[in-house]
C-alpha cells in the first residue's frame, strides 16, 4: 500500500518538474528574443553606419530566428504541392527576400521606441506566441510574435522560430495568403513571381 | 522505494539540463539543412493549416471596391499627399500633433458612449477622466497630459465595434470614396456615431463645432489632411506590400476590425 503512495508521490515530482521544465523553456525564449531586439536597436542607433549597412546587419542579425521559408510555403497554401521543384526554389527566394526587404524598412522607422514582452501564450508544446507592445511616445502597438519549434533543429538556426507576425491583429502571413490565392486565380505563378520580383 | 528515487534524480537532472541550457540557438547533433520541396513539406504544411485559415470574405461589390480603391489611391498620390506635404513644410509636427489630439477628443461622446453600450464600465469611466483632464488642464484638448501624467488610456469604440460586440457579422466588404475600406456593417454604422460627433451640418439642439455644409466640409477635410500629414509613411510601406492593392486592404480592414472587435 505504501509504495503505492510512493509511485504516485515520484510521479507528481517529476510532473511537477516536467511542468517547470516547460515554462523555463518558454522564459528562456523571452530572453533570447529580448536580447536580439537590444542587439537590433543598437544597429539601429549606431549612426556610423549608412542606411543600407544599417538595414543589411538587421537582416543579418534576425534572419536565425525567422523562418522565411516555411512563411514562403505557407502563404501559397495548398497551391504550393502543385508547383514545380524550380519554381518552388524561385518562390522560395523571392519570397525571403521581399520579406526581408518589408521588413527591414520597417524596423528603419524605428525611433526612441521600446518593446515590452506582455504575454506569453503557449497554446502547444511546439507553438508559443510572445505578445509583445512596441511602445512610442504617442502610442503603443501590440506586434504577436509566433513561434514554433522544428522538430529536428535546422542548420544556422535557432530552436525556436518564428512564422507569423501580427501587427494590430493583421496576421502578415494570412494576409499574403489571401492575395495570393486571389492573384493566382486569375494569374500564373509566373506572373506572382514577378510581381514580388518587383517589390523586392 | 528504489523507483522513488530514481524519479526523483531523473526529475532533477531534468530540472537542472532546463536551467542550463541557456543558449536556445546552439544546434544539437541532428542537423538537417533545409531543403525545398521535400515530401516531408507536405505534413510540415498541414500541421499549419488549422493556424492558417483565411476567413472568406463575403465581397459581392467586389467590381466596384476595386474600381474605388484605385481612385482613393490616385485621390492620395494626386490630391492628398501634395497637399499634405506642402501643409506639412508649413506646420511643426508638435502643432499639427496637437490638432489631431484636438479632434480626438471632440469625439469623446462617441467613445463613451459605445463603451457603456457595450458595458465597459471601467473603459468609459477612464475616457470620461481623460476627456476632463485634456479639456482643462490640456488646453480644449490641444495637449494629451492625460496619457503622458495620468496614465489614462484612451479606449478608441465606435458603432461598428459596439454591433459586432453583439455578435452582428460584418456583411459585405465596401469601399467608401476617400474614406477607404469598410463594411456594411460600419456603414451603417456611421450614422449614429454622426449623431454624437460635435462637426456636423445640421442645427442641432446642442452645440455642434460646425452647423452648415461648407463649415462641415471645411472641417472634415482640414482634419484628414492633417492626419494624412501625420500617417503617410504608414500608408506608404503598407501599400508597399501588396501584390494586388484592393484584396491586401481589404484583407488587412477586416483582420484589423475583428481585432478591434475582439478586445
Amino acid at each position: 500500500m505504501k509504495s503505492i503512495y510512493k509511485k504516485i508521490l515520484a510521479l507528481g515530482v517529476v510532473l511537477f518538474f516536467a511542468q517547470s521544465l516547460a515554462a523555463d523553456e518558454t522564459l528562456e525564449l523571452k530572453e533570447h528574443f529580448l536580447k536580439k531586439i537590444d542587439e537590433v536597436i543598437l544597429i539601429v542607433e549606431n549612426k556610423s553606419l549608412s542606411k543600407d549597412e544599417r538595414n543589411g546587419n538587421i537582416v543579418k542579425s534576425l534572419t536565425p530566428m525567422f523562418d522565411f521559408e516555411l512563411m514562403a510555403k505557407l502563404s501559397l497554401g495548398n497551391k504550393w504541392k502543385e508547383l514545380l521543384d524550380a519554381d518552388k526554389e524561385k518562390f522560395v527566394t523571392l519570397y525571403v527576400e521581399r520579406m526581408k526587404q518589408s521588413y527591414s524598412s520597417k524596423i528603419d522607422a524605428y525611433k526612441d521606441e521600446k518593446v515590452e514582452v506582455k504575454k506569453i501564450e503557449q497554446q502547444k508544446a511546439d507553438r508559443v506566441a510572445l505578445v509583445t507592445d512596441l511602445i512610442s511616445k504617442t502610442e503603443k502597438l501590440e506586434i504577436v510574435y509566433k513561434f514554433y519549434k522544428p522538430k529536428k533543429p535546422i542548420a544556422s538556426k535557432d530552436n525556436w522560430l518564428v512564422y507569423d507576425v501580427e501587427i494590430l491583429g493583421v496576421s502578415i502571413l494570412k494576409t499574403d495568403k489571401a492575395q495570393f490565392k486571389e492573384f493566382l486565380q486569375t494569374k500564373s505563378i509566373a506572373e506572382l513571381m514577378d510581381a514580388l520580383a518587383k517589390q523586392s | 522505494m528504489r523507483i522513488f528515487y530514481v524519479a526523483l534524480f531523473l526529475s532533477i537532472v531534468f530540472n537542472f539540463t532546463g536551467c542550463s541550457s541557456k543558449t536556445p540557438q546552439e544546434p544539437s547533433e541532428t542537423i538537417v539543412s533545409q531543403s525545398v520541396g521535400t515530401a516531408a513539406d507536405d505534413n510540415e504544411l498541414d500541421e499549419f493549416a488549422d493556424e492558417m485559415e483565411v476567413k472568406e470574405i463575403c465581397d459581392p461589390f467586389s467590381g466596384y471596391n476595386r474600381v474605388m480603391t484605385s481612385f482613393n489611391d490616385g485621390a492620395y498620390e494626386y490630391f492628398f499627399k501634395p497637399v499634405a506635404n506642402g501643409y506639412k513644410a508649413v506646420l511643426h509636427v508638435e502643432i499639427r500633433e496637437s490638432i489631431s489630439n484636438f479632434f480626438n477628443n471632440l469625439y469623446f461622446p462617441m467613445r463613451l458612449t459605445n463603451n457603456l453600450l457595450q458595458g465597459k464600465f471601467c473603459n468609459a469611466s477612464e475616457e470620461t477622466g481623460r476627456f476632463v483632464t485634456n479639456s482643462t488642464v490640456g488646453v480644449l484638448g490641444l495637449f494629451d497630459p492625460a496619457s503622458k501624467h495620468f496614465d489614462l488610456k484612451a479606449h478608441e469604440e465606435d458603432f461598428g465595434q459596439t454591433l459586432g460586440f453583439y455578435g452582428v457579422g460584418s456583411g459585405p466588404h465596401i469601399v467608401l470614396p476617400l474614406l477607404g475600406p469598410s463594411n456594411l456593417r460600419d456603414v451603417v454604422s456611421l450614422y449614429p456615431d454622426a449623431l454624437l460627433s460635435p462637426i456636423d451640418y445640421t442645427k442641432r439642439s446642442y452645440w455642434t463645432l460646425t452647423d452648415t455644409w461648407s463649415e462641415y466640409l471645411g472641417a472634415k477635410s482640414f482634419e484628414k489632411i492633417n492626419y494624412a500629414s501625420l500617417n503617410m509613411d504608414g500608408y506608404e510601406k503598407m501599400r508597399k506590400d501588396a501584390v494586388d492593392l484592393y484584396p491586401y486592404l481589404r484583407d488587412v480592414y477586416e483582420q484589423y476590425r475583428d481585432k478591434q472587435i475582439e478586445e
